[in-house]
C-alpha cells in the first residue's frame, strides 16, 4: 500500500520525457534503517504517445508501478504542440479595438539589417479574432459595460469554422477581471463542450500583446495537454498506481495535476526547470547557496544563476526569440535561465571568410554526429571531443556504440582543410568556440546583472556538462565545480526534490509611500487568501503553505523593476527598509542610486507547500582509495594546455572520500567528466564529483 | 588586408565575439535604468565599441542608425581633444551637436568612454540615446518650426563630463537646468554612464586576459573581415551607374545617383535641394549614416558588421544642401529627412538588383510628441514616438504588417494598457489599417490605425509625417500603397488631416487618430492566387468590391 506508515520502504520515482529520451529516476528509503537505494533508467521518447515512454522506462527500471508513493512527471508535450504546430484551432475574443493587437505584436524587428524580415505569424488568424464591447480603466473601473450581445453570433461563427478552443483577453484584465470572468462564464454556458482560457486565469500583469498570446497559445495547448495527462493517469491507474501523481511546472516546483489540467501552459519549460531546481537543492544540501547552474545537452546548453539557494523565477518568457526572430511571449512563471544552440550535437561550419563557427544547427539523433556512423558529414562538438581523446572512442555513449573514427577524421579533416589547419588544430578550434559561446551565455547570467562568477559554484549536468565545465569555470574564476552523481538524468532528478510551488504575479502600481505600501499589501492578502483557498480545494492545509513575497520596485518613470524581498507579515509597517532594500539591491545591480522617488508596480508572490519531496542520505565512506577506481592512461587534448597523459576512472567505482588529481577523466555510462592538469578531485558523501579549480578549493 | 595573423584565429575570434557581448551588455544595462520611454521602451538608443581611433569595433546593439554615430562622435572627440594628455582615464565625454560629431539632432545626447591601457588608449565604449526634453522652445525639444539649432536645446559641444572620473557637477547642473524634465534627464545620464562603464569593465578585462597589442590586433582585423564581407558582396551584384529622382511630398525632388564597381559603392547626393529653412536638415554624417545602413543592408546583412564594413562606401554631399546642412541649421526634424534618404537609395536599388529588395514600406519615422497633464497623478506626460507601419511586398511573399520603419530595428511599440496608465490618454483602439492600397500579386503589408482620445483639455500635438500625398512605391507592377497621416477628430464633429504640425491644442475628449500606410506591391495584381485574394476578403484586408476592381475575383 503506497503511503502506508507500515511499510517496510518509501518509494519515489520521477519521469521525465524529454525531446530524445525519457529518463526514469527511482528511490527506494528504508523506512527502518533509512537506506536508500537509487536506480535510474532511460528509453526512447515515444512521440505522440508520450505516455508509452514513460510506461516503457517504469518497466526498464523494473519498478512495481503499484508500490510507488510519490511520483513526480516532467514533460515537453507542451513545448512540443508549440513548435510542431500540432495544437488546436483557437477563437479569439478580445476588447473591441483590439483584435489586431495579435499580429500587430510589438513591431520590432530583431534581424535589423535584414529588410526581408518576416514576422511571426500569430496563431489565431484575423478571422477568428472577434471583439466585444466594454471597457475597464487601468485602475480597474468600470468604464463602459460588457456587452454580449453579439456572442451568440461569435460562438455560432466559431463553430461553424471548427474552432476547438477559445481564449480569451480583454483590456486591463489584469486589474479587474470582471469582465473576462462574465465573459468566461457566458462562453462556457452557452458552449459547455468547448475549452475556454480567459488571461486572468494565468497572468494578472499588464502588457496586452503578451497577455494575449498566453491565453492564445494556453487555448491552442490545452486540448493536447488535457488528452495527455488523461491518458497519462489513466496508463498508470491501469498499472494499479495509487500513489500521489505531480506534474513540473516551468517554475521549479510541482503541482497537482488537476491544477496542471487547468492551465497546461504552465508545463511548458518543465524539464530545464526542474534541472535548476536541482542545482538549487544540490547547492543547499551541500552548503553552497550561490550557483551557476549549466545544463548541457545534445543541441542545447542552458545555464541559470542561483543566489541563495534560490532560482531566479520570472514572467518575461518567449519561445523562438533569437537575433533572427522577436518570437512569442508566454507570461508564465519561467525560472530564469539562458539557452543557446550550443550541446553535443552542435554542427561546426566555416564561413565564406575562412572563420569558424559551432552551432546553432545539430545533427540531432539523426543523423547524429559523424562519430554515431549514420551518416553524419559534418563534426559536432561530440566528435572533437572524441578526437582529442577526452570522450573514450572505446567507451563511447557508455560503450553502446561503437564510435565511427574514419568517420569523425573524416568529417575534421574537411573542416581543418577549410581553416587550412591540420585536424588536432581544428578539433581544439571547435572545443573552444563552443566553449567561448557557453562563457557568454554565463556571463549573461552573471556579471551582466551584477554578479561575480567567483563567488560561486558550477554545478553542471547532462550529458555533456562533465565534459566542458572545469575549462569554463577556469575560464570564469569559478573555484568549485560540482557534477551530481545523477548528472545524466539530472532534471529527473530535480523533479524528485521539488516542492509544490505556484508562483503570483500581479501588477499593482503605487507609490513607494506607507498609503501606497499599504494598498499594495491589501492586494498582497487577497492574492495570499485566493491561493489558500484553491489549495483547501485540494487537500493542502494552510499551515502547510509557505509565502515568499517580493515587491518590484523601481525609481519613478523607469519601466523595469527589481524584485525586493519583503519580510514575513506587514510589510507596508517596514516601509522605510523595503526603500532601503531597493535602493541597495539598484546599485549593486546598476552601480549607482539616485535622489529620485520609488514606486512599487506590484508583487511577485511564491507559494510553496512540501509534498513529501526525497531527502537523500549521506553515504558511509569506506575509505578506499581512487586507486581502485582506476581504468587506463591516455593522452588527452586539453588544447591550449597541451597533450597530456590523463588517468582515467570508472565513475561507478567511485566511492565518497576518495580523491585525485588531473590530469584526470571519469567515464561514466551518461556522461564523461574530464579534468584539467592542476586540478584536483573529491568524491563527496553522496557520490557528487567535486573539481577544485586554483589555491582557493 | 594585414600580413598574416600573429595571433592563432580562434583566440581572435574570442575576443571578437566578447567586444560584440559587452556592447549587448552595455545595452541591456542603459534600456533596464533608463527614465525615458523613448529609451526602454521604444529603445531609441544604440550602444558601441570603437577602436582607440573611432572606427567601429562591432555591430554594436541597438538601432543601426544610431549605432552607426557613434564613430563618428568619437572621431570628433578626438579631434576637438586632440592635444598630449588632453584625454584622460576616467574622462567621459558629451555631445549631442549635429555640428560636433552628434550626427542626428540635440535631443540625442551620445556619452563616450576613453579605454586606457597602459597609458594609451585602446578603444572607446559610447551609448547614444533620445533624452526627453533638453531645452529649447518646444516642450520635447523637437519642432517643426524651429529655423536654427539653437531654437532646438543646449548645444553640448563634444565636452568632458566626468574627469578622471568624478563628474563635472556645473555642466550637469547647466544641463538640469535647460531642460524641462530635469529629473528625467538625470536619470538617463546616469543609466548612459553605467552602461559606458560596464563596457569598459569587460574590455579591460580582455586586455588583461590576452595583452593589450592581441587586443587591438582582434580589433583591426575583425574590421578586416568586416570590409572583406562587404567586397565580397559587391562583387555578386550588377555593376554601373544608376540613377532616380523622386518628387517629395513638399514637390520638391529628390535625386539620387549610385554607382556600383567591384572595389567600392559610391552615392552621390550632390544634386539635391538647399538646405531647409525649418528643422528637416541632415548633417553629412546623418548623410553617410543612411547610405551605411542601405549598403549594409544589400550586402550580406547576416554576417558582422563594423567600421570596416563600410570602408568600400564613398558618399559625395555638397555643403549648404539638405544632406550636408551648415550652421545654424536647424535639425530636430532630421530623421524624416533621413529616412527619405533612406528610402531613394532603397527604391534606385531596387529597380536593379531584382531579388534582393521588396517594393517600398510606408518609410516615414512617423515621429509623434503628444503632451499634457495627467488627470489621475497630476504630474506632466509626453508621448514622444515613432509609429508602426506597412511594408513592401517582394517575390514570394506579401509585405510585413505593422511594423517600424526600416531606419529602425530592434524598438518595440507601447502597449496600450501601460500608454493610459503613464499617460493622461485613452487609446480608443489598436488596430490594422484596411484602406485600400498595396495590391499585387504579392501584396504590401498593412499599417496600422490608433486612436488616442484626449483626456483633459490643452494637451498638445506635434508630429511629423512624410509619405503622406506621394505613396510607397510599388515593384513590377505592384500598386502603389496607402499615406502616413493623423487625423484629428474633434468633439465638436469637425475632423481634419494633417502630417505636419507643431504645438496644435488638442482638448478633452478630441481623438487624434494615427493612421499608418500599406507598403507598396510586387507583381500584376492579375497574377495574385485566387485562393489568396478568397483569404484576404474573409480575413476582411479588403472588401469584396475592391478585390473585383482590382483583382478580378467574384466570391463563390
Amino acid at each position: 500500500m503506497p503511503d502506508d506508515p507500515s511499510a517496510p520502504k518509501t518509494i519515489r520515482v520521477a519521469t521525465d520525457v524529454g525531446g530524445t529520451f525519457t529518463d526514469l529516476v527511482y528511490f527506494e528509503t528504508d523506512r527502518g534503517t533509512g537506506e536508500q537505494a537509487v536506480r535510474t533508467a532511460k528509453v526512447d521518447t515515444t512521440p505522440p504517445a508520450f505516455e508509452e515512454g514513460v510506461l516503457n522506462v517504469l518497466a526498464k527500471g523494473g519498478v512495481d508501478v503499484g508500490t510507488v508513493d510519490f511520483m513526480a512527471h516532467g514533460t515537453t508535450v507542451v513545448i512540443n504542440a508549440l513548435t510542431e504546430r500540432k495544437g488546436a484551432k483557437v477563437g479569439l475574443i478580445t476588447t473591441q479595438g483590439f483584435r489586431d493587437v495579435l499580429e500587430i505584436a510589438r513591431g520590432n524587428r530583431p534581424d535589423f539589417f535584414n529588410l526581408k524580415y518576416v514576422k511571426p505569424e500569430p496563431f489565431v488568424p484575423r478571422y477568428l479574432r472577434r471583439e466585444v464591447p466594454g471597457r475597464m480603466t487601468f485602475k480597474g473601473e468600470e468604464r463602459q459595460p460588457l456587452d454580449l450581445k453579439e456572442l451568440d453570433l461569435i460562438l455560432a461563427d466559431f463553430r461553424a469554422d471548427g474552432v476547438q478552443a477559445v481564449a480569451v483577453c480583454l483590456l486591463h484584465s489584469y486589474a479587474n477581471p470582471a469582465h473576462e470572468q462574465a465573459l468566461t462564464a457566458a462562453i462556457a454556458e452557452r458552449w459547455p463542450e468547448v475549452t475556454v482560457v480567459s488571461s486572468h486565469q494565468i497572468t494578472r500583469e499588464w502588457r496586452e500583446y503578451e497577455r494575449t498570446n498566453t491565453a492564445v497559445l494556453s487555448a491552442y495547448v490545452h486540448p493536447v495537454a488535457d488528452r495527455y495527462l488523461g491518458r497519462l493517469t489513466d496508463g498508470l491507474g491501469a498499472a494499479r498506481f495509487d500513489g500521489s501523481l505531480y506534474i513540473m511546472r516551468s517554475n521549479g516546483g510541482v503541482d497537482t495535476v488537476e491544477a496542471t489540467r487547468q492551465i497546461p501552459i504552465i508545463m511548458v519549460e518543465s524539464g530545464p526547470a526542474s534541472g535548476m531546481l536541482g542545482a538549487a537543492e544540490l547547492g543547499r544540501r551541500l552548503g553552497l547557496p550561490n550557483v551557476l547552474a549549466l545544463d548541457i545537452g545534445g543541441t542545447t546548453a542552458k545555464c541559470a544563476l542561483i543566489e541563495g539557494g534560490q532560482v531566479r523565477v520570472t514572467s518575461d518568457y518567449w519561445i523562438g526569440r533569437s537575433r533572427k526572430s522577436a518570437g512569442y511571449p508566454i507570461m508564465v512563471p519561467v525560472v530564469d535561465l539562458v539557452e543557446i544552440g550550443n550541446g553535443g550535437g552542435s554542427i561546426a561550419w566555416v564561413d565564406d571568410f575562412g572563420k569558424l563557427h559551432v552551432g546553432p544547427q545539430s545533427a540531432g539523433a539523426a543523423p547524429g554526429p559523424a562519430a554515431y556512423g549514420r551518416g553524419g558529414d559534418q563534426a559536432t562538438t561530440t566528435d572533437a571531443n572524441l578526437a582529442l581523446g577526452r570522450i573514450n572512442r572505446d567507451f563511447f555513449c557508455g560503450g553502446e556504440v561503437v564510435a565511427d573514427m574514419g568517420a569523425v577524421d573524416a568529417a575534421l579533416d574537411r573542416l581543418a582543410a577549410r581553416l587550412e589547419v591540420d585536424r588536432r588544430e581544428a578539433a581544439r578550434g571547435v572545443i573552444r568556440i563552443a566553449n567561448n559561446n557557453m562563457i557568454n551565455a554565463l556571463k549573461l547570467v552573471s556579471l551582466n546583472r551584477g554578479h561575480d562568477p567567483r563567488d560561486f559554484t558550477m554545478i553542471a549536468f547532462g550529458g555533456g556538462g562533465g565534459m566542458h565545465a572545469a575549462a569554463l569555470a577556469g575560464e570564469l574564476g569559478v573555484r568549485r565545480v560540482v557534477i551530481p552523481a545523477e548528472a545524466a538524468v539530472f532534471s529527473a532528478w530535480g523533479m524528485m526534490m521539488s516542492d509544490l510551488r505556484r508562483d503570483f504575479f500581479v501588477t499593482h502600481l503605487v507609490d513607494a509611500t506607507p498609503a501606497g505600501l499599504a494598498d499594495l499589501a491589501a492586494t498582497g492578502r487577497e492574492v495570499e487568501r485566493s491561493a489558500l483557498t484553491a489549495f483547501a480545494d485540494e487537500a493542502i492545509a494552510a499551515d502547510q503553505v509557505r509565502f515568499t513575497r517580493f515587491a518590484k520596485m523601481r525609481y519613478q518613470n523607469q519601466e523595469h523593476s527589481v524584485e525586493v524581498p519583503l519580510p514575513d507579515g506587514d510589510f507596508d509597517k517596514q516601509g522605510a527598509s523595503v526603500v532601503d532594500a531597493f535602493h541597495g539591491l539598484y546599485e549593486r545591480e546598476y552601480t549607482y542610486r539616485l535622489d529620485a522617488p520609488v514606486e512599487a508596480i506590484g508583487l511577485h508572490i511564491i507559494a510553496t507547500a512540501e509534498v513529501g519531496k526525497l531527502q537523500p542520505v549521506r553515504l558511509p565512506s569506506n575509505g578506499a582509495d581512487a586507486a581502485a577506481a582506476v581504468k587506463a592512461t591516455r593522452n588527452v587534448d586539453y588544447a591550449l594546455e597541451g597533450v597530456h597523459p590523463a588517468t582515467i576512472y570508472d565513475g561507478d567505482k567511485l566511492a565518497p572520500g576518495m580523491r585525485f588529481t588531473g590530469p584526470a577523466v571519469i567515464e561514466e555510462t551518461g556522461t564523461t567528466v574530464v579534468v584539467h592538469p592542476g586540478q584536483s578531485v573529491e568524491i563527496d558523501d553522496y557520490r557528487n564529483i567535486h573539481i577544485l579549480i586554483g589555491q582557493g578549493g | 588586408m594585414r600580413d598574416t595573423p600573429t595571433t592563432d584565429p580562434i583566440t581572435l575570434e574570442i575576443i571578437q565575439s566578447a567586444l560584440q557581448a559587452a556592447a549587448d551588455e552595455m545595452f541591456a544595462a542603459m534600456r533596464k535604468t533608463a527614465m525615458s520611454a523613448i529609451i526602454y521602451e521604444v529603445l531609441d538608443m544604440g550602444t558601441g565599441i570603437t577602436d582607440g581611433q573611432g572606427e567601429l569595433a562591432g555591430s554594436g546593439a541597438g538601432i543601426p542608425a544610431f549605432v552607426g554615430v557613434l564613430d563618428k562622435a568619437v572621431q570628433r572627440i578626438l579631434e576637438i581633444h586632440g592635444a598630449a594628455g588632453a584625454i584622460e582615464p576616467g574622462d567621459i565625454f558629451v555631445t549631442n551637436d549635429p555640428f560636433y560629431g552628434g550626427v542626428t539632432h540635440l535631443n540625442d545626447v551620445i556619452i563616450a568612454l576613453p579605454v586606457f591601457a597602459e597609458g594609451q588608449i585602446v578603444a572607446w565604449t559610447a551609448n547614444i540615446a533620445h533624452w526627453n526634453d533638453i531645452g529649447g522652445m518646444t516642450p520635447g525639444s523637437m519642432s517643426t518650426e524651429a529655423r536654427e539649432l539653437y531654437q532646438e536645446g543646449l548645444r553640448l559641444p563634444a565636452i568632458k563630463l566626468f574627469s578622471r572620473g568624478e563628474p563635472i557637477t556645473p555642466v550637469i547642473e547647466i544641463m538640469k537646468a535647460n531642460s524641462r524634465l530635469p529629473d528625467y534627464l538625470v536619470g538617463d545620464m546616469w543609466a548612459a554612464v553605467a552602461s559606458v562603464r560596464v563596457g569598459e569593465k569587460r574590455l579591460l578585462e580582455l586586455v588583461q586576459k590576452y595583452g593589450r597589442a592581441v587586443f587591438v590586433e582582434a580589433m583591426a582585423r575583425y574590421m578586416d573581415y568586416g570590409e572583406q564581407v562587404t567586397l565580397a558582396a559587391l562583387r555578386k551584384l550588377p555593376q554601373g551607374r544608376f540613377e532616380l529622382a523622386e518628387e517629395q511630398d513638399d514637390g520638391r525632388i529628390f535625386n539620387v545617383a549610385i554607382e556600383i564597381a567591384n572595389d567600392g559603392l559610391t552615392i552621390d547626393l550632390r544634386d539635391n535641394p538647399d538646405q531647409d529653412v525649418y528643422s528637416a536638415n541632415v548633417s553629412a554624417d546623418g548623410a553617410r549614416v543612411a547610405s551605411q545602413m542601405m549598403l549594409k543592408s544589400v550586402t550580406d546583412p547576416e554576417s558582422v558588421c563594423n567600421g570596416g564594413s563600410f570602408r568600400p562606401l564613398k558618399v559625395l554631399l555638397r555643403e549648404g544642401s539638405l544632406f550636408d546642412a551648415k550652421p545654424p541649421a536647424a535639425h530636430s526634424f532630421y530623421f524624416e529627412t533621413e529616412v527619405r534618404l533612406f528610402d531613394i537609395i532603397w527604391r534606385c536599388l531596387a529597380q536593379h538588383l531584382p531579388g534582393h529588395l521588396s517594393a517600398g514600406h510606408f518609410a516615414s519615422i512617423c515621429g509623434t510628441v503628444i503632451g499634457g497633464p495627467h488627470p489621475d497623478t497630476g504630474r506632466h506626460y509626453t508621448i514622444v514616438e515613432p509609429e508602426l507601419g506597412g511594408w513592401g511586398a517582394q517575390t514570394g511573399r506579401d509585405g510585413v504588417s505593422a511594423m517600424f520603419s526600416g531606419f529602425h530595428g530592434e524598438t518595440f511599440n507601447c502597449p496600450a494598457e501601460i500608454s493610459e496608465a503613464r499617460n493622461g490618454l485613452f487609446v480608443d483602439c489598436l488596430a490594422i489599417n484596411d484602406e485600400p492600397g498595396g495590391e499585387g500579386e504579392w501584396r504590401g503589408g498593412k499599417g496600422i490605425r490608433m486612436d488616442y482620445r484626449v483626456r483633459a483639455d490643452g494637451n498638445f500635438l506635434t508630429c511629423g509625417y512624410t509619405r503622406s500625398r506621394i505613396l510607397p512605391w510599388g515593384l513590377e507592377g505592384g500598386r502603389e500603397g496607402s499615406p502616413n497621416y493623423i487625423e484629428i477628430r474633434r468633439t465638436d464633429g469637425t475632423c481634419e488631416r494633417i502630417a505636419m504640425t507643431t504645438g496644435l491644442t488638442v482638448n478633452r475628449d478630441d481623438v487624434i487618430r494615427v493612421v499608418t500606410g500599406t507598403g507598396g506591391g510586387y507583381g500584376d495584381p492579375a497574377r495574385r492566387p485566387r485562393g489568396k485574394v478568397l483569404d484576404d476578403i474573409r480575413d476582411g484586408y479588403i472588401t469584396p468590391e475592391r478585390a473585383r476592381e482590382v483583382y478580378g475575383v467574384e466570391p463563390d
